[in-house]
């Protein structure tokens, strides 16, 4: 299943090797492998890939549920809940609410075994890794006839195939780390990183606001963004980030006794006019305060 | 799904002053809507803040402060998160609507992080729109505890959907400015004021009452906030051996899916514990409006902090 050749052959969707299934008319799930490469510092999978999860779950059931309208992710939410205990995480997504101009998914991310299956711990299914919702604004078909046609019905299974990454996914991206303190980060708006509309991907926003968060995060501490983890997203889509680089800054807002911490986040378009693009809330915690999964 | 208040109902006319009272408005009754009114019973004041650089076609931007008096504390110290939202959304949603004149919207989702629990009070929020498309306004808000020199206390962002034109006109007075509203004699307790009990197990309910309603009829948005983070609070200490055992447990960060507007009830929060990190506990909150069909009307997460 593919959307007008999208994503193109060499992608970072390729490279994190997901694979893809439509369920049904509403539903999905999107999963990948448990890798050193997409390891947060915890030892977890990072927040911002479970974000791309989700984000490609999401528009997953919206090319089908909106067809032949198209969609734009208006809102993501994610939160951490539970360690990654298998050697795959998959997005599971589901339709909460289908509107005139919205759709909002919910999408549970729970660790799945080789063939796909639960895992159990101890005979029991342990807690899901994350919780995630997301807003879709519709965006009406100017010419419906023109719009990419249906696969079959359900079930639909697809994958993204690529080279797979080399090297942890931060550096792939790359994110640049301007200033760690400020959380200024950079990366570019490469095709690699690009959506269907060869904006920045949505969940590759998410990564760049948890390596942003983290690095702000962090130097309240005296850490760099390797020694915080990022536990919660809640992200705010404005505009597209089509031109690049897009650079970030962080405000950070409060430091607990115990090391957990919140920031915002702006993205900003900065060959667009410094076009601010993205806000996001970001929490976060210590490394060694999180729970430690071996990937 | 809910309308910002002041909102009247479809076709309503209505006319706010300097002063915040209600002109005229059809189909309503203003004493009522003055008296009872959620975002009264927190005291929120609010007044309208100068043109930015981008002049009077600018969108506007905000202030609102709401003092934390003594019923309204929660178990971290601080006003309870729940009315914390119901002021993010009460301010959010009202600039939203004003930047959409002669337009109006409803709140369709509501994202919060808390970063701190106790507060001095009073607590001043600021609320800019990010963002004025055709069909959404997204807003965010800010909120520091004035009495803890500008400490802050959370962020949030409010995304409205803007509702289609003709279906209601909107006049106020710029600048508006709403006055603070006098301390109530002997106020309820947010449990009594919101009727919120409990159900069986994991489902906390709330009767809806007509001070509940915002005066589209339907229920007010941050009674929803409300009724999830009780609902939240008690699953968690139910689910949780140990949780909140000091003192009790606080609701931290939010997520808030406003699906479709409450208009029957009773309305049940039923809650489902998805898991514990780090002493913190995430609870999904599923809405539903029993007396329609029990159908889903919001939807979300609220992670809760033992304190």
């Amino acid at each position: 299943m593919s959307f007008a050749g999208y994503p193109p052959p060499v992608h970072l969707l390729g490279d994190l090797g997901m694979e893809a299934e439509l369920t049904t008319g509403t539903t999905a799930r999107v999963r990948t492998r448990v890798t050193p490469q997409v390891a947060s510092p915890g030892g977890g999978v990072r927040i911002g890939v479970l974000a791309t999860l989700v984000d490609i779950v999401g528009g997953a059931i919206a090319a089908r549920v909106l067809h032949p309208d198209w969609m734009a992710t208006a809102d993501l939410a994610i939160e951490l809940v539970g360690p990654p205990v298998g050697p795959w995480v998959e997005a599971r997504g589901s339709v909460l609410r289908r509107g005139r101009t919205t759709l909002v998914v919910e999408a549970l991310v729970v660790p799945v075994d080789e063939d796909g299956g639960d895992v159990t711990v101890d005979g029991r299914v342990p807690d899901p890794v994350a919780w995630a919702s997301m807003t879709f604004a519709v965006l009406p078909a100017k010419d419906p006839s023109a719009a990419p046609q249906l696969a079959a019905d359900p079930p639909v299974r697809w994958a993204f195939r690529g080279g797979g990454l080399d090297r942890p996914v931060l550096d792939a991206l790359p994110v640049t780390v301007l200033d760690g303190p400020a959380g200024r980060v950079s990366v570019p708006a490469s095709p690699y990183l690009a959506n269907s509309f060869g904006a920045v991907q949505g969940g590759v926003i998410a990564m760049i606001a948890e390596a942003a968060g983290a690095e702000a995060l962090g130097a309240v501490q005296g850490r760099d963004g390797s020694g915080m983890v990022v536990t919660g997203l809640q992200i705010a889509y404005l505009a597209l980030g089509r031109v690049g680089p897009v650079v970030t800054s962080a405000r950070v807002l409060a430091t607990g006794p115990d090391g957990r911490s919140g920031a915002v986040v702006e993205l900003r378009d900065t060959g667009a006019d410094d076009r601010l693009t993205t806000v996001v809330n970001v929490t976060a915690e210590p490394a060694d305060l999180a729970v430690r999964v071996a990937p | 799904m809910t309308p910002a208040t002041p909102g009247p109902g479809p076709g309503d006319r209505r006319t706010v002053g300097p002063d915040g009272e209600v002109a005229e408005v059809a189909g309503v009754d203003p004493e009522v809507d003055r008296r009872r009114h959620v975002s009264d019973y927190f005291r929120l004041e609010r007044w309208e803040l100068p043109p930015g650089p981008t002049g009077e076609d600018g969108p506007p931007a905000m202030a609102g402060r709401t003092p934390v008096d003594a019923h309204l504390r929660g178990p971290g110290g601080g006003l309870r998160t729940g009315g914390l939202l119901t002021s993010i959304d009460s301010l959010g949603g009202f600039t939203s609507g004003l930047a959409v004149l002669p337009r109006w919207i409803v709140t369709t989702s509501l994202m919060a992080t808390v970063s701190e629990l106790t507060h001095v009070g009073p607590l001043r929020l600021r609320a800019d729109v990010l963002r004025r498309g055709r069909n959404s306004v997204v807003t965010a808000l800010d909120v520091v505890d004035e009495g803890a020199s500008d400490r802050h206390v959370a962020a949030a962002t409010l995304t409205c959907a803007v509702l289609d034109p003709d279906a209601m006109t909107l006049e106020f007075e710029r600048p508006f400015v709403l006055a603070m509203p006098e301390p109530q004699v002997d106020p309820a307790p947010p449990e009594e004021f919101f009727c919120i009990e409990p159900g069986e197990g994991p489902v906390t309910r709330l009767r809806l009452e007509d001070q509940l309603r915002n005066p589209w009829g339907i229920l007010h948005g941050g009674a929803v906030a409300m009724l999830a983070d009780e609902a939240a609070c008690r699953a968690a200490l139910a689910a949780v051996p140990g949780a909140g055992s000091a003192h009790g447990v606080a609701a931290t960060d939010v997520v808030l899916h406003y699906l479709r507007p409450v208009k029957v009830g009773p309305v049940e929060a039923r809650c489902t514990v998805l898991g514990t990190r780090s002493g913190r506990t995430t609870v999904r909150v599923a809405v539903h409006d029993v007396g329609s069909d029990d159908r889903l009307v919001t939807l979300g997460s609220v992670t809760v902090l033992a304190v």
